[in-house]
């Protein structure tokens, strides 16, 4: 369970054609925003006589950068550039899971109990982390956040679960 | 004349009640305590701070925000010299030589040259403000939607001038940005746009949101990447001496001159005024130098230059601010965010009907600086302890003080997941060098550009050429291209060598 970045796999899958991996996939995914994009707007009203419709500007913006996208993705092709960069999936997956589940208990369980799951979730992030001292650091930042954020800078949030509030 | 220190007196006899006073203190304390702390950069410390202002009266509030917002500058200088971590664009040329310095054990003359130069830019960029503000607010009554329009053309290719990589991938930056700005609402028939029936969506994607994934969580994504641990070693050594000796002050004070000169005039530009002026320093003091080579390796110029740059720019962004309410960057759109819950509309009459909140503001700007190089000087130490907590225990903690920071600005669990989102795209985004810069720009920028075009068009009874036959507009216009030229030459040339080292290898 290594969390090495996978690297050189850009090189060996993709065909030899495409010189920049990195600005041909990034143009290909800004082309693949911009059609979703269109695609939205597509129910808005357009033009009328020289006047803009709720629609224009949207698919004015979509219609540019699926232009710029083919133009970045085209610059792959033509010239040398970097091969794709390795991704790491563990920061991601735990940054994003701890943002989540920070997002879903904060209503309904109250700031104490979502910081702390938050922090400890996040922790894991990272192949470094020594759990004693991360819960340690995790109750300390958790009482200082629920003295912080609702006392010092008067925000209403909840501290405690709402079933045993009632 | 007269009527200017009539105006700097009603000023300071604004700012310097001990209420107002005290909230400076208390905003330049906090901003430079969150602002040091890596990975959190101006944006998201003024993004994160300011629900703390909403229960106060519009002058302290903007008062408080305008401490707020030096100290997480200050912060974020502080960031990049012990740490090499830029809290924000702008300190980005500030990790070139004061982390050398830094590692060369000379990490207090370098925070304590970023303090001083700073300092005295504030002083300067105030009193410019104070001359400068009333007349541009003359100028902006010329300004019709055409020339908002090109103005703001101009302020985003002042963006792609600026970035460090591929031309064109910044363009696509800025246009992605103009789409993201698009969710929500349509200004003028009131249609729900792309925002798929989300409720929260409606009202368009916040920009603390947006810019708090972007570049906060992005970063800590990237920084947990492995190998990425080489970059994120803390300076352990001890700091030798905290004040500059004679040479140092000598070396540094023409550049802090020059530095203030260019800060100043860049950062009346809208569009990344702070950033653009950061660098420019850099480059001019690099190219005047007798010996450019020293620079990247300690040379306290390359502190000093850029940092009291990117002050006094910060200082005179106020003015677009102020006088035509344009957002010059990502920071001030958030103060137009702050002004608005006010019931100030920023623009020419904020000028002219509540003259005692905008020169208490450029008063407070003065006394915040004071207050930053009294309470840094003597805090370096403790910074520096702070920075020495292990990364391993320092993300978590901003990821939970991220979390909480984008949650309490509107209650909803939804910004959250947004903003985690945004994170995922910015870690994609730093794997193929787009730079998120552009973007936030573009998303700034964007409602005011389809606003102003729309008028404009309508007015001209849909001409496009209105753009080309107003002069100021037909001005703002030509400077834009030029310099979309300036930036395309050196690519196209350097192209060009490339082929020919192909040739001969």
């Amino acid at each position: 369970m290594s969390d090495r970045p996978i690297s050189g796999l850009g090189q060996s899958i993709m065909p030899e054609w495409i010189r920049a991996p990195q600005d041909f996939f990034g143009g290909i995914a800004l082309m693949a925003i911009a059609v979703f994009a269109l695609w939205a707007s597509s129910d808005l009203q357009g033009m009328h006589g020289f006047s803009f419709g709720a629609g224009t500007a949207p698919r004015m913006f979509a219609g540019l950068l699926l232009g710029l996208g083919f133009a970045v993705m085209v610059v792959g092709v033509v010239t040398e550039g970097p091969r794709m960069a390795g991704y790491a999936w563990r920061g991601p997956l735990f940054v994003s899971l701890s943002i989540v589940s920070f997002a879903i208990t904060i209503r309904p369980l109250g700031l104490v109990i979502s910081a702390f799951a938050s922090f400890l979730i996040s922790a894991l992030g990272t192949l470094e982390t020594r759990w004693k001292e991360t819960i340690i650091v995790g109750i300390c930042l958790t009482i200082g956040c629920s003295l912080l954020f609702p006392y010092a800078l008067g925000l209403p949030l909840q501290l405690f679960p709402r079933f045993l509030v009632q | 004349m007269a009527e200017l220190f009539s105006n700097l007196a009603l000023g300071f006899g604004v700012a310097i009640t001990p209420i107002n006073l005290l909230l400076c203190l208390i905003g330049a304390l906090v901003g430079t305590l969150v602002g040091v702390l890596p990975g959190i950069g101006t944006i998201a410390t003024v993004a994160m701070l300011l629900p703390i202002t909403f229960g106060l009266p519009p002058v302290g509030a903007l008062i408080m925000l305008a401490g707020i917002y030096y100290g997480a500058q200050y912060g974020g200088s502080t960031t990049s010299i012990l740490v090499n971590i830029p809290g924000e664009a702008t300190s980005v040329v500030t990790t070139l030589d004061g982390f050398q310095m830094a590692k060369q054990g000379r990490a207090g003359p370098a925070l304590a040259i970023a303090a001083i130069g700073s300092f005295f830019a504030g002083c300067v960029a105030t009193v410019l403000i104070a001359v400068l503000g009333a007349p541009l607010t003359k100028l902006a009554l010329a300004f019709g939607p055409a020339e908002y329009f090109s103005l703001m053309v101009l302020g985003l290719i002042f963006a792609v001038v600026l970035a460090k990589g591929s031309v064109l991938k910044a363009i696509a930056m800025i246009v992605l940005g103009l789409l993201l700005s698009m969710v929500g609402s349509d200004i003028e028939t009131g249609a729900s746009r792309m925002a798929f029936n989300v409720p929260e969506l409606a009202d368009g994607l916040g920009f603390a949101t947006v810019a708090m994934g972007v570049f906060g969580f992005a970063e800590i994504i990237r920084n947990l990447d492995a190998g990425a641990e080489m970059d994120r070693q803390l300076v352990q050594q001890k700091i030798t001496g905290l004040m500059p000796t004679k040479k140092d002050l000598i070396d540094s004070a023409p550049a802090i001159l020059r530095g203030t000169a260019l800060g100043s005039i860049l950062g009346i530009l809208p569009g990344g005024g702070a950033v653009i002026a950061s660098f420019a320093a850099y480059t001019f003091e690099k190219k005047i130098a007798k010996d450019p080579s020293r620079f990247g390796r300690g040379a306290i110029e390359g502190v000093a230059a850029p940092e009291s740059a990117n002050n006094a720019a910060a200082q005179t962004s106020f003015i677009p601010l102020l006088t035509l309410g344009i957002p010059p960057n990502a920071v001030m759109a958030l103060m137009v965010g702050a002004m608005t819950i006010h019931g100030i509309v920023p623009g020419p009459q904020v000028m002219q009907k509540q003259p005692e909140l905008v020169w208490g503001m450029i008063a407070s700007m003065w006394i915040g600086n004071l207050m930053l190089i009294i309470i840094n000087l003597p805090l370096v130490g403790v910074w520096v302890r702070l920075l020495r907590v292990p990364y391993r225990l320092m993300f978590p903690s901003i990821v939970i003080f991220c979390a909480i920071g984008i949650y309490s600005i509107n209650n909803a669990p939804v910004d959250v997941v947004l903003a985690g989102a945004f994170g995922l795209l910015g870690y994609w985004l730093i794997k193929h060098d787009f730079e998120p810069a552009p973007l936030l720009l573009g998303m700034v920028l964007g409602p005011l550009m389809e606003e102003n075009l729309r008028r404009a068009l309508l007015i001209s009874r849909g001409d496009w050429t209105v753009f080309l036959t107003r002069p100021l507009s037909a001005v703002l216009m030509a400077t834009a291209a030029f310099l979309l030229v300036l930036a395309v030459l050196p690519s196209l040339r350097r192209k060009r060598d490339e082929v020919f080292v192909e040739s001969e290898s």
